[in-house]
């Protein structure tokens, strides 16, 4: 019979590319055993250990990193199951002792064997949403216009960039009071930008700024005169005044027509009274019905 | 109710001919009317962000103006009892114009609120009212089909409307769309110019009520711009009754349909297709509702076909909530959408059926005015539902039980109210149906109109002759 190690074991392995120590297999469930062999497995970068459980139990696993250079006080720590995130695993790990400490309770039993690993991440997802996606937004010469950026974690603080081309130049609403105007509310931020000329067109860029990086969104702004939208007013209302034109003349027409010969089985009485809008149609005929 | 039999002392509505560019002209004019507060929705996130307002204060711009439309309806009856359909629609068609391009040049959302809420629905309600109306002077035989037709109008609208709003928007901005939205508005001119009158508008409509007593000179004069007389009409009061307990539960399912398909947990553009959907189909439904209502089984017996309308609306909402899953949804989505086109294309007919045509103008814009506040306390009610209980399903149990007993009540008032009538037209035998008081006053004032004509101008002491000219040399 060889031997086995039952209870836990304490494993620490450092390598050089990766400083995560998988600290403790502990069993919690009294009255079980596990009973394995251990394997190191390297794969790449990350450190496997496998695991082989006898019956159901509950099993916590701990990870511990002792960081990156720059230590923050706080970063996110989540659980993977099969390469997938495990939904509400995320938790915020405090710098303890030069290192964060990751620790869960997982009940392992027929159905839920895997391959479970644990992440530290530096930046939750700062995803960034214009109001509207890709399309420019079109504003009007001495008209003022507005942007909002929305995350989903409120970052530190937020800026406002201008592009042009490849530069980035600072919005900076305190010295130009008139022309902008920044406000942020939590985890959205608006610009609002007034008395516009077309030189204001172009592209503006928001940065949400993390604790760790900086996330970006932009959008582009087309400033246009009121002459643009005037050609197809222009050209709506003259079909409107040209039909209301052909439709009254042909009404003329057609009563003039039927007034010269009165038909005993006319359909329709050849009224063509304008009523009291200003238009003064002359009276045609009236049918005499008997 | 049988419909009036064609009196050779009266001009018969043609039936056809030119009426069916006026049917194309409300179809315009009607799209218009519904469609348009309902397609602004896409502006208002821009806007909202601009002038800094919550989306409620936003939402009101539609309220406001779904309100001014129902609310102006009293004041376009009276223009049309006064100068006809077309005046009305024309200075309707101007004034959205107006209201939209003055709205584009404004800075503040109270500023928005009147020129597009109050001026822009004002012009609304006198593009609908109208258009309604003339289709009953139009028609008599194929009314049905005529208002099915005409009331397609809205669901096309909106379909197209929605697309149009949405290109303008990225191309112009929301400045440059209404002030390109004015001039579309302005089609509604043309929807006016084809409206053509025809049978003028009858002088001393209520002279001699059909139990004989006359009409004080006030009252009468007051009800020859719209008629309060209506309000001791049994089948007008049935059908408002109905009619405004029918609405508490009409719209708010239309409203929340695409939020219900989101706490499903289905994504924003298949929720939004459900509502392409139901539009679809109701585009059909109406013409389709209008040509079975035209048959002579049904014709008749309208009233029934109307009242189970709204109970097949009812019990489309009460299944609601067994529906599982996208498919489920979009079932239920094609039977609201032509049981919504159902009631819609039926709105009217029926109401034209009890009143009669010559009191009809009367008789729509009190009835929108009454149903003006259930219209617009539905939707809120459905929501305030919603955040109550956290659970859409009471809201479509809501609207579901609303319906079913609106339906139900005119179900029953009309078998009291179509025996009513037989019953009285048994009574009056050799005579006109008397329920039917409007064809009783045409017959005769094609009697004696001839007689009365001069007296009946003088009684008025409108002083204007030349309508009462118009009256005299027609109906010789």
């Amino acid at each position: 019979m060889s031997k086995w190690n039952c209870f836990y074991k304490r494993i620490k392995h450092e390598k050089q590319t990766l400083n995560i120590t998988l600290s403790m297999v502990k069993l919690l469930h009294l009255g079980w055993c596990i009973c394995t062999p251990s394997h190191y497995k390297d794969i790449g970068d990350s450190l496997v250990e496998k695991v082989e459980i006898l019956k159901p139990i509950d099993l916590e696993l701990a990870c511990t990193w002792t960081g990156n250079p720059n230590k923050l006080p706080n970063i996110t720590g989540y659980w993977r199951k099969d390469g997938s995130e495990i939904t509400n695993s995320r938790l915020t790990v405090q710098l303890e002792n030069e290192q964060y400490n990751l620790k869960r309770v997982f009940r392992i039993t027929g159905d839920t064997l895997g391959n479970y690993s644990c992440i530290f991440s530096d930046t939750d997802e700062a995803k960034i949403d214009f109001n509207k996606k890709d399309k420019p937004i079109v504003a009007y010469v001495g008209d003022s216009v507005a942007m909002a950026c929305k995350t989903k974690l409120p970052p530190n603080t937020w800026l406002w960039y201008r592009a042009n081309g490849t530069e980035q130049e600072l919005i900076n609403a305190t010295t130009d009071p008139l022309r902008y105007k920044i406000s942020v509310d939590g985890n959205t931020t608006k610009l609002t930008v007034m008395n516009l000329t077309a030189e204001d067109s172009g592209v503006y860029v928001c940065s949400a700024i993390y604790n760790i990086k900086a996330s970006v969104s932009r959008v582009e702004v087309r400033v246009i005169t009121f002459m643009e939208p005037l050609k197809p007013f222009i050209a709506i209302v003259a079909e409107v005044i040209i039909l209301v034109l052909l439709i009254l003349l042909y009404e003329r027409w057609s009563s003039q027509r039927s007034s010269h010969s009165p038909t005993g089985n006319n359909i329709h009485t050849a009224l063509t009274r304008e009523g009291n809008n200003g238009m003064d149609e002359n009276t045609t005929t009236r049918q005499r019905k008997i | 109710m049988s419909p009036a039999p064609a009196s050779i002392l009266r001009d018969t509505p043609p039936d056809g001919g030119w009426g069916w560019a006026v049917v194309f002209g409300a179809f315009i004019s009607i799209g218009f009317s519904y469609a348009f507060p309902k397609a602004l929705t896409v502006f208002f996130k821009d806007i909202q962000l601009i002038f800094g307002a919550s989306y409620s204060q936003i939402a009101w711009i539609s309220s406001i103006m779904l309100a001014a439309m129902y609310a102006g309806g009293p004041i376009s009856s009276i223009l049309v009892n006064r100068y006809g359909s077309r005046p009305v629609v024309i200075a309707g068609g101007v004034m959205c114009g107006i209201g939209m391009v003055t709205a584009s040049f404004g800075n503040t959302i109270t500023h928005l609120y009147i020129c597009v809420g109050v001026v822009g629905g004002f012009g609304l309600s006198f593009n609908l009212q109208p258009s309604v109306t003339i289709i009953g002077k139009y028609f008599q035989v194929k009314r049905p089909l005529a208002n099915g037709l005409a009331m397609a109008g809205s669901p096309v609208f909106l379909c197209t409307l929605a697309p149009i709003n949405q290109f303008l928007f990225n191309q112009f901005g929301w400045r440059g769309s209404f002030f390109i939205l004015g001039a579309l508005l302005l089609n509604c001119c043309v929807a006016g110019s084809l409206m053509r009158p025809i049978c003028p508008k009858p002088t001393g409509g209520q002279l001699t009520q059909t139990n004989g007593t006359p009409k004080k000179p006030t009252t009468h004069r007051f009800n020859k711009f719209l008629d309060l007389s209506l309000f001791k009409h049994r089948g007008f009061l049935i059908y408002i009754v109905g009619n405004a307990v029918m609405f508490f539960g009409f719209f708010a399912p239309v409203v929340f349909l695409a939020p219900y398909a989101l706490s499903h947990g289905f994504d924003e553009y298949s929720s939004a297709f459900l509502l392409s959907i139901m539009g679809f189909v109701d585009m059909f439904a109406r013409p389709l509702t209008g040509l079975m209502a035209n048959t002579k089984w049904i014709r008749p017996r309208i009233q029934y076909f109307f009242s189970f309308a709204i109970i097949y609306n009812g019990l489309c909402h009460l299944l609601c909530p067994l529906a599982s899953g996208y498919g489920g949804l979009a079932a239920y989505s094609v039977f609201f959408g032509i049981a919504f086109g159902m009631v819609c294309a039926l709105l009217f007919e029926t109401l034209m059926d009890l009143v009669g045509p010559q009191r009809f103008s009367s008789a729509v814009g009190l009835a929108t005015i009454i149903e003006c506040c259930p219209v617009l306390l539905g939707p809120p009610i459905g929501g305030a539902l919603v955040d109550t209980f956290g659970d859409y399903k009471y809201l479509y149990l809501m609207c579901g039980a609303v319906m079913v007993f609106a339906g139900l009540f005119l179900f029953v008032m009309n078998i009291y109210n179509y025996r009513m009538l037989e019953r009285e037209r048994r009574q009056e035998e050799g005579q006109v149906e008397e329920g039917c008081e409007s064809q009783e006053q045409d017959q005769e004032q094609g009697l004696g109109l001839r007689e009365r004509g001069e007296t009946s101008s003088e009684e008025q002491g409108e002083g204007d002759e030349s309508e009462a000219e118009e009256t005299k040399l027609s109906h010789a």
